[in-house]
């Protein structure tokens, strides 16, 4: 079959929402590709037009490529956006989106036949190539006359999609002089050899398949513009399907199919040989770049976004959990584009990361404890804050007197305390403390030989042997090519294993990934993709969900492997053979093949990734650097005052690997630390007695559990937890009523709770004097106490419409106000991993006094109280934005939950923000004593569900005046997370709400 | 009887600061025998303004001057607007089921007279009294604000007239002639017939029914509150006009309970007839063909003379008609003062007192 000639034309433009007919234009160019004489008329999509209208000045050209079979239609939210940015008087930024030859709206070259991959990018074909595409863009450039506007000072940068990415960034690599960056969306600039090209395509690209599904039927146009979500109107789509109506009008989607270099013989495949150099070039060159990534698409999986990280080192690299390969579709993308450009005119992309400080100095101005915090450790604030000493942890812990160990590697140059240091003085041959117990895991280690054990026998570990077995990893992973900057994920539970491997990565240089298991197969599977790490080491569960999941990265299991399992779970070598091949008792630290030790990780370097829960969304990925990390650790000596010589009983999982960089020893109880609920306390008493533990850090779930079986204790066990001094209870609040029946349990010690999350772990701290003192506090809440040393705590109030200022008021001028709690200290996150607009988002750079301070926004609202108690009152998504103001629900939720007949109750909005109706949905208590058969009332006495009783919905109302309730709705359950049970999915209640609101039917929500 | 429901809140609140206005003004008030207009004609007296009133009835509003006549009459129009420079258009068929010259006669005719006549006479100002049911086609209304008025999409007669008078009122805005458009949403309180005394009397006769789960969000006003917003309304329009405000307490409730107490309020036992929405929407357009044939010799069942239920009136029980309050207030500088709660106080002592 041939395919005519036909002329470039204007779409359509009363058939295509969301576009301006003053963006179509045509433009005859002579391409390079061409004989001389020939022409070509392209369909571009361009706002220069409309800016000259408007009569501003236009700072830079943003060149936009679409792919196959999509057409210049793509830009059109940019490009609205753009020119709504220079109507509003902002940054006027052109855009200019041709439509390429074949395709839109752009003229129909005659072919003879139907596209064939044997032909293209060959003499042999009359379809464009990928060489003559570069050409015809270069073409375009030039008649637009970008080189001379880039000589008079204009920007120009790229942006692209799919076959547009690799067009673009081509282009770019051939004119790195005249670019000052480069965006791509989802795309592939390089074929790996031997890697098996995407399944989709596969299928497309088989023999006479191809100008089937591509062009004699719209099947790979129609594939297309369904894999948007969610779906695309019906209009839009129908907008997309508008240049290729016909068999005559879909050339070019063949075309470009056929032209995918699968092999290395394909005509092609040295143009996209020169693009994938190209763009190394500029990565080489420190070219800003930003990578904006649907990571839900068959096609560009994340292997090829692997490759462009790779060859684009420096670039910010945004990957959208669950959007997919119409990413402009799926998300707005305007937002990152406009503050990416913004970015890039402010100079602030030069650098890798995040766009602010790389590293911070340790802050001047130093938070006045409260009294209630700083009565623990008085003596510690005393000998280290007056002293000025913040920075210098001292070779000697206060109160004792250690000899300096011998054999001590370079320490940093900045002289503070590094996560291994502790471990390598006191695991050093002759050190004095070389015998005392580093590590006791209750749970007994790995076996090397696969034996079930009958009972299981703690391991105790003492810090010569720690410290043996961390140099002796450290040593093998560097033999087996782990260098510094490589990821490892640990799918290692906590113990001694787990916290022998993560010394080993730290000391190395390299990042520990570390995602907990409650996240489930689906959640660990999505931090892996999006963590890339280039190594696991992992217990045979782990590997088994790592083979079956296809998670990337070479294999180390922790105990050796039989030869079937090993070669089963693709294994390359276990950590207990890297011990037993490179312990030396005479050394301390980690040696290459020479015995040149290893160096020392800088503390700007990133050290570990830790994901988030993933209660809200899809988990986040968060990068500590070892200087980070590092003011945690001190945060924790100083403000909690866990010092060298203490011993940790840790049932929390964060907290439990940090035991040999505060000195202390730790233990692992025997419970499985994703289901904190399987603590007993006759666990915690023998886990006590074999650790002498004086300080226990558990989950308020563990507590409660430890207190609910507290009967299985004997009076030798009563004296164990006696000698416990400090109770640190964190990662939900704690209720009063716990608090009680906790210091009865142990009672010499302190009972605290410190609020923190995974992006700031420590925040504030709260005592359980305090708790009770608060019972009966007006504060709407739930009070979490005063920051530590090193944290501010600020509030962004709320808007109208529930979002958060972008002012924020420091605890004193925000007294009482309700906002977005913001917090700044040197131990919170570096960024987030892969998110680039998230963590753009997160972060506030300015504030009063300035001084280069980073501040998170932490998506809590909350308060500060007259005494600078920080109170916590929900999430920002949860707030209820009424025309009276936003209502924050915790503490209106706490006061109805008071009631007697009220077993728990989310309160929500329904209707557009702004307005919002306040609806409280009640999960009714049972009475007591069954009562008589009632209209309206379930068998058990409670109501029915649908609007609540009158009685019931004036009760509520009471409860919470003056806020002014609309509707008091009765629900037999309200769903909460399965892990905690405990956190109400107020998203999900308020979408009921509405439902039932609306005059919908009752059901469940 | 309404006039008792007007002194009390005139005792207990007193002449609220609207009322004063800039400058005396002679205001005719259409409709003055309904409890809107005549709660407009009293207070605007109260406010010092001369107040001439159009109706078919004696308005029983103490110092205005009556005009007896119908909107749809034009001469009498002429007549009521003689040295008026404010005019108050209240006057309308209200009914959910009724023949549909009717609804065109008094709604569209007769707002068509009331404008042409008013810019005759020269007046300046015109609040006319519209409904949220003009421009919403019976889906549930979930926190939007006014929409244009909508004759095409609006449901039944009533809707779709005063759609269209409204959109003859607006049309008629000018800077020399300032038309603002109030759409009271649901109005009770005491001494209103339409809507309270008949929950009250049906809810009594253990004929009330609530439909669906009852938990329907619906806006509601309290009829002082909607007097005052109309006086706010008068000033209002000197400086923003031409378009059209949906006006309610600001409280949304669900409908079941809004019943169930206005019910109580009236010394009737809570309803506890339920029926299914989707029945009820059916039952209520089989009614309301059989009513405007008068099958069955229907038309007698009724006391108050309306059908016992309509398709409309359905709908507008079992789905959500809840409105963004943000703009209204923002323009009539208004805002309502006697909560659901309080005004639910008022119509129980109103039916104690009876």
């Amino acid at each position: 079959m041939s395919i005519p000639a036909a002329a470039a034309t204007i779409p359509p433009i009363d058939r295509m929402p969301g576009w301006d007919p003053q963006w179509s234009r045509l433009l005859t160019v002579q391409s390079p590709a061409d004989p001389a004489g020939t022409v070509r008329t392209f369909h571009i999509a361009d706002t220069g037009p409309a800016l000259a209208a408007m009569g501003v000045e236009v700072h830079g050209t943003i060149l936009a490529v679409h792919g196959n079979p999509t057409w210049s239609y793509l830009w059109r939210s940019l490009m609205r956006a753009t020119v709504d940015q220079a109507r509003a008087g902002g940054t006027a930024w052109r855009m200019i989106a041709p439509d390429q030859l074949d395709m839109g709206f752009s003229e129909r070259l005659p072919h003879a036949q139907m596209p064939r991959p044997e032909t293209m990018g060959t003499a042999d074909s009359d379809y464009r190539g990928l060489a003559a595409r570069l050409d015809d863009l270069t073409a375009i450039t030039d008649a637009l006359e970008l080189p001379g506007l880039v000589a008079a000072g204009h920007r120009l940068v790229t942006i692209g999609h799919d076959w547009g990415g690799v067009v673009s960034l081509g282009w770019a690599g051939r004119h790195a002089e005249l670019l000052s960056g480069v965006m791509t969306l989802n795309t592939a600039v390089h074929q790996p050899e031997g890697a098996p090209i995407p399944v989709p395509l596969q299928a497309a690209l088989a023999g006479p398949l191809l100008a089937n599904s591509t062009v004699a039927t719209d099947a790979f146009v129609s594939v297309t513009t369904s894999l948007a979500s969610p779906q695309l109107s019906r209009a839009v789509r129908a907008a997309y399907h508008l240049p290729y109506t016909s068999a005559d009008r879909r050339g070019g989607v063949g075309g470009f199919v056929a032209d995918i270099p699968a092999t290395a013989d394909h005509g092609s495949h040295p143009a996209l040989q020169e693009v994938s150099a190209g763009v190394s070039a500029l990565g080489a060159a420190d070219v800003p770049a930003l990578i904006l990534w649907g990571a839900d698409d068959p096609v560009f999986l994340d292997r090829y976004l692997d490759d462009l990280r790779d060859r684009l080192p420096a670039a910010r690299v945004h990957r959208y959990e669950e959007a997919g390969h119409l990413l402009v579709e799926d998300r707005d993308l305007t937002g990152p584009v406009l503050t990416w450009l913004e970015l890039l005119d402010t100079g602030m992309l030069s650098s890798p990361g995040s766009g602010l400080p790389v590293s911070l100095p340790e802050p001047e101005l130093r938070y006045e404890a409260h009294p209630s915090t700083t009565s623990l450790h008085l003596e510690d604030l005393e000998s280290h804050v007056s002293a000025g000493e913040e920075d210098d942890d001292g070779t000697a812990p206060s109160g004792q007197d250690v000899p300096a160990a011998p054999a001590q590697p370079a320490s940093s140059s900045s002289g503070r305390r590094r996560l291994w240091d502790q471990l390598e003085e006191w695991g050093a041959p002759e050190a004095y403390n070389r015998d005392a117990t580093a590590l006791v895991d209750m749970t007994g280690a790995a076996s090397s030989r696969a034996i079930v054990r009958r009972k299981r026998r703690p391991v105790a570990v003492s810090w010569g042997e720690l410290q043996e077995m961390v140099s002796a990893i450290a040593t093998g992973l560097w033999a087996a090519g782990v260098r510094p900057g490589d990821r490892v994920s640990m799918l290692v539970p906590p113990g001694r294993d787990l916290t022998a491997a993560l010394y080993a990565v730290l000391r190395l240089g390299a990042v520990a990934v570390v995602a907990d298991q409650g996240l489930g197969i689906k959640g660990m599977t999505r931090a892996m993709k999006s963590a890339r790490p280039k190594w696991i080491i992992g217990q045979t569960p782990g590997l088994t969900l790592a083979r079956a999941q296809s998670w990337p990265g070479t294999r180390f299991s922790v105990a050796t492997l039989g030869a079937a399992q090993r070669s089963l779970l693709n294994v390359e070598d276990s950590l207990y053979a890297m011990v037993e091949r490179h312990r030396d008792p005479h050394r301390v630290g980690p040696v290459d093949e020479q015995g040149q030790m290893l160096p020392v990780p800088e503390e700007h370097q990133e050290a570990a990734v830790l994901f988030t829960s993933g209660s809200t969304g899809p988990a986040k990925g968060v990068v500590y650097t070892h200087g980070r990390l590092g003011h945690l650790v001190r945060r924790i000596r100083r403000t909690l005052g866990i010092e060298p010589g203490s011993s940790l009983l840790a049932g929390f999982a964060p907290f439990a690997l940090l035991g040999p960089a505060l000195g202390a020893t730790s233990v692992s109880p025997d419970m499985d630390v994703t289901k904190p609920a399987t603590l007993t306390a006759r666990g915690l008493a023998e886990a006590a007695e074999a650790g002498q533990s004086t300080v226990l850090f558990a989950s308020p779930a563990a507590l409660r559990n430890v207190v609910a079986t507290a009967d299985e204790l004997d009076e030798a066990g009563h004296a164990v937890l006696d000698r416990i001094r400090l109770v640190l209870s964190a990662g939900a609040p704690v209720p009063p009523s716990l608090m009680r029946q906790v210091t009865a349990l142990v009672p010499n010690a302190q009972v605290h709770s410190p609020y923190g999350m995974t992006e700031g772990l420590l925040l504030t701290d709260i005592d359980a004097d305090t708790v009770q003192e608060l019972v009966h506090a007006k504060d709407a809440g739930v009070c979490v106490g005063t920051p530590i040393e090193t944290v501010e705590v600020a509030i962004a109030p709320l808007l109208e419409d529930g979002s958060a200022e972008e002012v924020i008021l420091d605890r004193e001028s925000g007294w009482g106000v309700l906002g977005e709690v913001v917090v700044s200290a040197p131990h919170l996150k570096e960024r987030y991993d892969a998110l680039w607009y998230t963590d753009q988002q997160s972060k506030r750079d300015s504030l009063f006094g300035g001084g280069g301070r980073v501040w998170h926004r932490t998506n809590d609202v909350g308060h500060v109280d007259a005494e600078g108690r920080l109170w916590i009152e929900g999430r920002l998504q949860h707030v209820v934005s009424t025309p009276h103001g936003p209502v924050a629900p915790v503490g209106p939720e706490a006061a109805i939950d008071a009631l007697g007949p009220v077993d728990r109750c989310a309160v929500v909005g329904v209707g557009p923000a702004g307005t919002q109706a306040l609806v409280v949905c009640v999960e009714a208590a049972k009475p007591a004593t069954r009562p008589e058969k009632r209209a309206g009332h379930l068998r058990d006495g409670r109501p029915k569900p649908g609007l609540a009783p009158a009685e019931l919905a004036t009760q509520v109302r009471a409860a919470v005046a003056p806020l002014a309730v609309s509707a008091v709705l009765v629900t037999e359950a309200i769903p909460t997370d399965i892990r905690h049970n405990s956190k109400i999915d107020r998203a999900r209640m308020a979408r009921w709400a509405e439902h039932v609101l609306a005059g919908g039917k009752v059901g469940h929500p | 009887m309404s006039r008792m429901g007007f002194e009390v809140e005139l005792d207990a609140l007193g002449t609220p600061q609207v009322f004063e206005q800039p400058e005396a003004h002679r205001v005719l008030v259409t409709g003055a025998s309904g409890i809107l207009g005549q709660g407009v004609a009293r207070a605007l007296l109260a406010s010092g303004s001369e107040v001439v009133t159009l109706q078919r009835r004696p308005s029983g509003v103490e110092g205005a001057e009556d005009v007896r006549g119908s909107v749809a009459d034009p001469e009498a129009v002429a007549r009521a607007m003689d040295g008026v420079d404010t005019v108050v258009h209240v006057a309308a068929k209200v009914s959910v089921s009724g023949r549909e010259e009717e609804f065109e006669l008094v709604n569209v005719a007769g707002t068509q007279y009331v404008v042409e006549a008013a810019r005759d006479a020269g007046v300046s100002r015109m609040v006319h009294i519209s409904s949220p049911s003009v421009a919403h086609a019976g889906s549930s209304i979930v926190g939007e604000g006014a929409g244009p008025a909508d004759p095409a999409a609006a449901r039944g007669p009533y809707a779709r007239t005063k759609a269209a008078g409204e959109l003859i009122a607006l049309s008629a805005d000018s800077p020399s002639f300032h038309v603002l458009a109030l759409r009271p949403h649901l109005m009770w309180g005491p001494g209103d017939m339409q809507l309270t005394d008949r929950i009250v009397q049906r809810a009594r006769a253990g004929r009330m029914p609530v439909l669906g789960s009852g938990a329907a969000l619906v806006d509601t006003l309290y009829t002082w509150n909607a007097v005052e917003a109309v006086l706010a309304a008068v000033t209002a329009a000197d400086h923003t006009h031409g378009e059209s405000l949906v006006v309610t307490n600001g409280e949304p409730r669900p409908v079941g309970e809004l019943i169930t107490r206005i019910a109580m309020a009236g010394g009737a036992a809570p309803p506890r007839l339920r029926l299914p929405a989707g029945v009820a929407r059916r039952a209520g357009a089989l009614v309301e063909r059989a009513w405007e044939r008068n099958l069955f010799g229907m038309r007698r069942a009724t006391a108050d003379g309306e059908p016992p239920l309509t398709e409309f009136l359905a709908e507008q029980l079992s789905t959500s008609h809840w409105f963004d309050q943000r703009r209204t207030r923002e323009v009539l500088d208004w805002r309502p003062r006697v909560s659901i709660d309080e005004g639910l106080e008022r119509v129980a002592e109103h039916y104690a007192e009876r």
